[in-house]
């Protein structure tokens, strides 16, 4: 009794050859991605049939299509691009400024042990401290202005980006300085070299980590007090009962995230083709 | 000017560990090397082979002694010496072409020859149409074949090599070892090659230097007269046979010694 795999072609004499290749179909190409988006309506879909006939109650939630009204009606007004508008601002200006002073001190307590040893228990400190707990003093020393955001963003987003920045440097791989330093290469050169771009990616992946920080820190900014901005208008959307407004802000929230993070995790991968691990927050 | 090339003159090397034990890697040891010889040393693991090259090559300095090239000593790494890894020590985030031109590139002699050096020797080791490629895209046999190309590129006067084909599997290693014959050939670098497989030091050499385990000493130093070239058939001759097993009764005996067993 012999075997024979289904698609084998008999090429003479009971020999068998395996059969050719078939063309992978659209489906088994993108099945994963196929699958995500099959899982996303599914959930959506129910959210709407569980606002509809679930939980009637508005209070606490309202279908999908209620809350693509609320959507329209906002943007309508104009309301939504000044809350929009505000908020992307503030992240913009926490984000850009903590990025560069985050990879700047990183950098400077890589290389520089006495700056190392001064920052160490401060950022050790501050890292593992639930630093949003500051936004209602920052709220009270820079009023309701944009200043008193920025700042909360700006010391969420500091710590993942510092500490990735300054463990990138130090986890150069010893066998490539070692090599550099056999080409007589400079000091300098090994750090422009090798230790920054080895530390590149992992410098990225702090500011992934860091986006993800900056956009709680918008939030939770906003909710102490402001006169605009998502975080007010879920705020002030759970105040006037308005649960659909509610929905609104965070689902552009939750958008804004998932984009930013897809994108820093698409230059990872451009930077870094041979790094194969996901790293974690 | 006369004298040897490369002359490595009674040195020792010991380390300390953290708790102020005292461990000798190399003791004594004097070897005079000439312009164009390939000399390869080879012992078992722990021998302070490594050690040797890395002082050699400037990157640690000697407990006692002194390395002179060209009749000067050696204070530290330079242009005229290139050092090839065991370890895949490629920079992952450059290409071949990018990796090839490392050392010209810190050695600031990044010219418009530069790039046809770099051509020249991607094309010495056989990687022509590889230059874009990254290293992650490269079997191990490659990545090795650019390593030798950016040791080259700089146009050393020594080359040293640190077991470089130890993590290759076997039929690639026997590839690589020919591979290196024929490159030497083309370029007559002096070259100090360190390995711990026997056959390799014989197959390579002019010279193989036979060292003594911990510390680290010379025991013998065997001429290898075969003819060159040599082709990987060589290694079936009765001579060559011969000279193996006689590495091998040296090294076995060091190796017993030090595990206290008895031969």
């Amino acid at each position: 009794m012999t075997v024979r795999t289904a698609g084998a072609v008999e090429v003479g004499a009971g020999v068998v050859a395996p059969p050719k290749a078939r063309q992978r179909g659209f489906y088994q190409r993108n099945v994963s991605r196929l699958r995500a988006i099959q899982s996303i309506a599914a959930v959506l879909v129910l959210w709407e049939l569980a606002g509809r006939y679930l939980i009637t109650n508005k209070l606490f939630f309202v279908p999908l299509s209620a809350v693509a009204g609320s959507f329209g009606q906002l943007w309508a007004k104009g309301e939504l691009q000044v809350h929009i508008w505000t908020s992307t601002q503030e992240f913009v200006y926490g984000f850009f400024l903590s990025s560069v002073v985050g990879v700047a001190l990183g950098l400077g307590m890589a290389v520089s042990r006495p700056l190392r040893d001064y920052l160490d228990p401060w950022v050790s400190l501050l890292y593992s401290t639930p630093l949003v707990a500051l936004a209602p003093l920052f709220i009270l020393w820079f009023k309701l202005g944009i200043e008193s955001k920025v700042a909360v963003i700006f010391l969420l987003v500091l710590f993942p980006v510092l500490l990735n920045t300054y463990v990138g440097i130090l986890g150069t791989e010893r066998h490539l300085i070692e090599t550099a330093r056999s080409f007589g290469a400079k000091p300098v050169h090994i750090f422009t070299k090798v230790m920054l771009p080895s530390a590149l990616p992992v410098i990225v992946t702090g500011l992934r980590l860091g986006l993800a920080r900056g956009l709680v820190g918008v939030v939770v900014a906003e909710l102490f007090g402001a006169k605009a901005g998502l975080g007010y208008l879920i705020l002030l959307s759970a105040q006037t009962f308005d649960t659909a407004g509610l929905f609104v802000g965070v689902v552009i929230l939750a958008g804004s995230g998932v984009l930013g993070v897809e994108l820093l995790k698409a230059v990872e991968r451009r930077m870094a083709p041979w790094r194969q691990v996901e790293v974690q927050d | 000017m006369s004298g040897p090339k490369l002359r490595i003159d009674q040195l020792s090397r010991w380390f300390e560990t953290r708790t102020g034990e005292v461990v000798e890697a190399l003791r004594g040891i004097s070897l005079d090397i000439e312009e164009g010889e390939f000399v390869s040393i080879v012992g078992a693991s722990g021998c302070g082979k490594t050690t040797l090259l890395r002082i050699v090559d400037g990157l640690i300095a000697p407990s006692a002694g002194q390395v002179l090239l060209n009749g000067r000593r050696i204070a530290g790494p330079g242009p005229d010496r290139s050092f090839v890894f065991q370890q895949d020590s490629l920079f992952p985030w450059r290409t071949v072409m990018d990796n090839v031109l490392f050392g010209l590139e810190v050695q600031g002699r990044l010219n418009g020859q530069a790039r046809q050096v770099a051509e020249e020797m991607v094309h010495l080791v056989g990687l022509d149409g590889f230059e874009r490629a990254y290293p992650h895209e490269l079997s191990g046999g490659m990545r090795q074949r650019v390593n030798l190309a950016r040791a080259l590129a700089v146009d050393p006067e020594v080359l040293l090599m640190d077991e470089p084909f130890a993590s290759l599997d076997a039929q690639t290693r026997e590839i690589m070892q020919s591979e290196l014959l024929r490159i030497w050939n083309a370029r007559r670098k002096t070259v100090l090659f360190i390995t711990h497989q026997i056959d390799e030091a014989i197959y390579l050499a002019d010279r193989a230097i036979i060292f003594t385990v911990r510390p680290g000493r010379v025991r013998e130093t065997l001429s290898i007269d075969l003819p060159r070239p040599r082709s990987l058939d060589v290694k079936l001759s009765p001579a060559f046979v011969n000279k193996v097993g006689y590495v091998w009764r040296q090294i076995e005996a060091e190796v017993r010694q030090s595990m206290g067993v008895a031969s």
